[in-house]
């Protein structure tokens, strides 16, 4: 699974502590998520899309690998 | 609190005396006597003390939440555990394979801790390269 949470970090200007903060993670789990190591639950990878002002699908989107 | 006396109890062996108590006891005897059932038995509760504290102080360390413990870090958790049971069974494995007689009583000894201490040690490893790695 691809994401784009560091490009939309970008756009808002706000590092992994702060997102981590707002949607109550660790610093941890954003940069896991960040660099593809863990696929994050529904509802955080909602609360992240809810921070963006994006959906979802925006942020992540399905790879090749992930229907082997 | 609880390696120290343990380690001490390890260097100092049985012999000391001064904790010596009579303890009661659900089952003991049987070295070479026949096995007994509740009774009362004279006992050094060093060792009893020593395993109890060792454990209390790893289940301490094991179930205390970090500072911000989320779905991540729970996942974490799980790999730690499923981990250290593997490990330490596969240890456990070539004990019974290869070691007899007194030395196997302390692998038995030590497996009692082993699999707490496992976990925590892989599971800070994992939390320490999950921070790392930018």
């Amino acid at each position: 699974m691809k994401n784009s949470i560091k490009v939309e970090r970008a756009k808002k200007n706000i590092t992994q502590a702060q997102l981590a903060e707002m949607v109550k993670v660790s610093r941890q789990t954003i940069n896991a998520i960040e660099l593809g190591k863990y696929n994050p639950s529904t509802t955080l990878a909602l609360k992240m899309a809810h921070v963006f002002g994006t959906s979802v699908n925006d942020v992540f989107e399905l790879e090749e690998t992930d229907w082997k | 609190m609880g390696f120290i006396v343990g380690i001490f109890y390890l260097l100092k062996g049985w012999d000391s005396d001064f904790l010596t108590t009579n303890v009661f006891a659900v089952s003991y005897g049987g070295v070479l006597g026949k096995y007994k059932f509740f009774g009362c038995v004279e006992n050094n509760i060093l060792d009893e003390i020593a395993s109890v504290l060792i454990v209390l102080g790893a289940l301490l360390v094991v179930f205390s939440k970090e500072k911000n413990e989320d779905e991540f870090i729970a996942s974490l958790r799980l790999n730690a555990l499923s981990w250290a049971v593997f490990v330490n069974y596969a240890v456990l494995f070539v004990g019974i394979i290869f070691v007899f007689d007194v030395p196997f009583f302390w692998i038995l000894v030590f497996n009692m801790f082993t699999i707490l201490f496992i976990f925590i040690a892989r599971f800070y490893w994992l939390l320490y390269k999950a921070s790392k790695n930018e």
